[in-house]
């Protein structure tokens, strides 16, 4: 099955941070989708750190670049059918399809 | 017909029958979680590092959202959350202190956080201590009872600003003041610290108050829907439940407090028929109440039987058992019911407590009888403009015989019905036993 490397995007700048009870729900909706997807979830990823280095044949510079509206929040690695599949995978999976955040799914290529 | 305030009625939401006594251990685990691990680690840093400690159990929490998700929960949540917010908590203190004096002002703390095992507040009395104390410490008699609650409600129970003036009918803007408000307060206090025993002692009936507050605001309102009531109540009780547990807050009132939350939570299921609509003390299904909780209720309220002070959580609970133990609405023993609402007119006066002990004396003997008891009373403005005021006289007028006065009020009282529910409930009631 081809696997789909699924981008998180998320608009740059801080948020009012979620209650204690909106975690728990966050958490439970998030428990909910792994368990009804778990066959399609190659590598959970993670979240990404805000900071990071952005390395080119000049060198490393500090990145991403602070005026960028997106940045990549998170990554996860899932397997699909097609890429409807994916796209359906992705879909469901809470907080990622939000008002300000995105996900871009890409096939990764096999030989 | 009863208009008492432990019989007020309410809409809730349609179908939603769970009892209390069932909710799920761990449906709050997050909110629950961040009132325990602030008050742990409050105490061991000083209340005047609150915010950041706030910050720290926030973060902590996140922390854990993203973790778990992809790692699975920990065999000890709790302590995983503990060791992140200390842990966090003690960088943010170090960073702030980071130029010096204020470091070695807290180094021992820190230190003795640090080391410390991280489950061994879980293990010991610590927790409960520590919320017991967060508890007197958000009661402090210089802010506003309005803001201790919202104090409370932040630190104790992990609602942040948007769900407190949800909770409260507050503007989040109102909320986010009293806050500051009372963070600030905290910081003055600060530097003579620690509340001593003595002086907990002396706070012990603010506490009281707050929790009774609390209680009441879920039990009563009539304007949230049933879960979020619930929810108040139940974070009355485990607060209340804690409160008893500890030689501090180990004390008559306090059982008095703790039984009516008890005797009155027993009856919440039964007050509202299948479809959602509102029923009267008289037309409930005494079945559906909650026998356990019940008598945990009595339990308390035996307990509560000690000192030489009668409360008004003393009368209140007392009203509350009547009801529980009549095995129907004719067979309540309303001189019992009206004796405590006179006592509780004496300890905590207010006109809704007369004009309860009204009712409970028209039921005892007979509806002139009642009358007589509102004879000469003025009714404060927002007493004689609510229903509750127009329906009771319209139901008294019209017992005793006094036709055209039981008209007047009961227009006034569906005029002044807030929702469809109680109009509907008014129409109803006010027509039983009408000859026409």
């Amino acid at each position: 099955m081809p696997k789909y490397l699924c981008m998180q995007r998320s608009a740059s700048g801080d948020c009012e941070p979620p209650s204690p009870a909106q975690m728990q729900s966050m958490y439970e909706v998030f428990n909910a989708w792994r368990e009804k997807y778990q066959k399609n979830i190659v590598d959970m990823g993670g979240r990404l750190r805000a900071d990071g280095k952005i390395v080119s044949s000049e060198g490393a510079i500090d990145g991403p670049f602070p005026e960028a509206k997106e940045v990549i929040g998170g990554f996860m690695i899932i397997e699909a059918a097609n890429m409807d599949e994916a796209v359906e995978v992705a879909r469901q999976c809470p907080g990622v399809v939000a008002p300000g955040s995105s996900v871009e799914v890409r096939e990764i290529s096999a030989p | 017909m009863s208009w008492r305030r432990g019989t007020r009625l309410e809409r809730g939401s349609p179908g939603d029958q769970r009892p209390l006594s069932g909710w799920v251990k761990g449906e709050h685990l997050f909110r629950h979680e961040y009132g325990r691990l602030v008050a742990v680690l409050s105490r061991r840093v000083g209340v005047q590092h609150l915010e950041a400690v706030e910050d720290a159990v926030q973060s902590a929490m996140m922390a854990a959202l993203q973790s778990w998700q992809v790692d699975g929960e920990p065999t000890n949540p709790s302590a995983w959350l503990y060791r992140v917010a200390q842990r966090r908590l003690i960088d943010e203190l170090r960073r702030r202190a980071g130029r010096g004096r204020i470091l070695a002002q807290h180094s021992g703390e820190l230190g003795a956080a640090s080391s410390n095992d991280m489950q061994e507040p879980f293990l010991s009395g610590e927790v409960r201590d520590s919320m017991l104390r967060m508890l007197f410490v958000c009661c402090d008699g210089s802010i506003p009872l309005e803001s201790q609650l919202v104090f409370a409600l932040k630190t104790l129970c992990g609602f942040n600003v948007g769900e407190i003036a949800e909770r409260l009918f507050m503007s989040e803007s109102n909320v986010y003041k009293r806050l500051a408000r009372a963070r600030q307060r905290l910081r003055r206090l600060a530097s003579h610290e620690d509340v001593e025993a003595a002086q907990l002692v002396l706070r012990l009936p603010s506490v009281q108050k707050v929790l009774y507050l609390l209680f009441t605001e879920g039990y009563l309102s009539s304007r949230a829907d049933q879960a979020i009531r619930r929810e108040l109540c139940e974070e009355a009780i485990r607060l209340t439940t804690l409160l008893v547990d500890h030689p501090v807050g180990a004390h008559p009132e306090s059982f008095a407090l703790l039984a009516l939350m008890h005797l009155h939570t027993a009856r919440v299921a039964a007050r509202e028929d299948a479809s959602g609509g509102l029923l009267l003390l008289e037309e409930q299904d005494r079945g559906r109440w909650d026998r356990g909780r019940i008598q945990t209720g009595l339990g308390w309220l035996a307990r509560s039987a000690s000192g030489d002070h009668f409360s008004r959580y003393h009368a209140e609970a007392g009203i509350a058992a009547e009801h529980c133990l009549a095995p129907s609405f004719a067979q309540t023993r309303w001189d019992r019911v009206a004796e405590c609402y006179a006592m509780l007119e004496r300890e905590a006066p207010s006109a809704i407590h007369r004009l309860n002990r009204a009712v409970a004396v028209a039921e005892w003997k007979g509806a002139a009888e009642g009358l007589v008891v509102l004879e000469g009373f003025e009714p404060p403005t927002w007493l004689a403009g609510s229903y509750l005021w127009s329906a009771v006289l319209a139901d008294l007028h019209r017992r005793a015989g006094q036709v055209d006065a039981a008209a007047r009020y009961c227009q006034a009282a569906l005029e002044a019905a807030p929702t469809p529910e109680v109009k509907a409930l008014l129409a109803r009631r006010l027509a039983i036993g009408d000859p026409s």
